[in-house]
């Protein structure tokens, strides 16, 4: 099994959080974090702001469904035509276990 | 080590801090999120609040029922333990959290390559 967390822009959680429901990925936690990239945050007139608000979905899928909620994610954050600075970024690292706690059973 | 995610009930967060302590892991990270699971959720009887115009105190769970998709405010609590405290730990949120019912959460596992304390700068399995 793989987590997927996913730094997004707040305004596009509505649009990828129904993409991933309607495509058969109901489960999803979303925790607001600030954060700055590469771009060392946005500079408008003579300030400079390194902390900018972003939504991060976190989600455990199976290895197969990897691509699937990856590439939806990305199809969904995108803004622009080529996409901009700020739209975000994907991680997956590997996760040894699952457990559901209302069954006491393991795996998703 | 191991880092331990639980998404568990707002509510079950002090018995979970409790039971944990007792077992000996009292060190822990806890974050207030939005989220939802495998399970459609039943809202008729919130829409109905709605209807007959009666506030949701809560903007948080106002927020939660004007969006199109559906969050539950939860927590998660995320603690970094050694390999052999894994199961303990599973066990001891297992067994205060289990009611039975959808909605109870889940808990994850993830490998953590190190760990280092800030204070003393030590490394490995100690710092943790």
């Amino acid at each position: 099994m793989l987590m997927i967390r996913a730094i997004i822009r707040p305004e596009r959680v509505g649009l990828v959080l129904e993409e991933l429901s309607d495509a058969g990925f109901p489960a999803v936690t979303k925790i607001d974090v600030m954060g700055r990239g590469k771009q060392r945050g946005v500079k408008v007139g003579d300030v400079f702001y390194d902390e900018i608000p972003k939504e991060m979905l976190m989600m455990v899928v199976n290895d197969e469904d990897k691509d699937d909620v990856i590439k939806l994610i990305m199809k969904n954050s995108k803004t622009g035509m080529k996409g901009a600075f700020g739209d975000g970024k994907i991680f997956v690292s590997p996760v040894d276990e699952v457990y559901t706690i209302s069954s006491s059973t393991k795996g998703l | 080590m191991k880092e331990i995610m639980a998404v568990i009930r707002m509510d079950m967060i002090g018995k979970t801090k409790e039971a944990l302590s007792i077992q000996g892991f009292p060190a822990l990270n806890c974050m207030k999120v939005m989220g939802r699971g495998k399970k459609k959720l039943d809202y008729t009887l919130i829409e109905r609040y709605l209807s007959d115009g009666i506030e949701i105190s809560s903007p948080k769970a106002a927020e939660a029922v004007s969006e199109g998709h559906r969050l539950v405010p939860k927590r998660l609590v995320s603690m970094v333990v050694n390999d052999d405290e894994v199961k303990k730990v599973v066990e001891a949120i297992m067994e205060t959290n289990s009611r039975g019912n959808p909605g109870d959460g889940k808990i994850f596992v993830l490998p953590v390559s190190d760990c280092i304390r800030i204070r003393t700068g030590e490394a490995g399995e100690q710092a943790v």
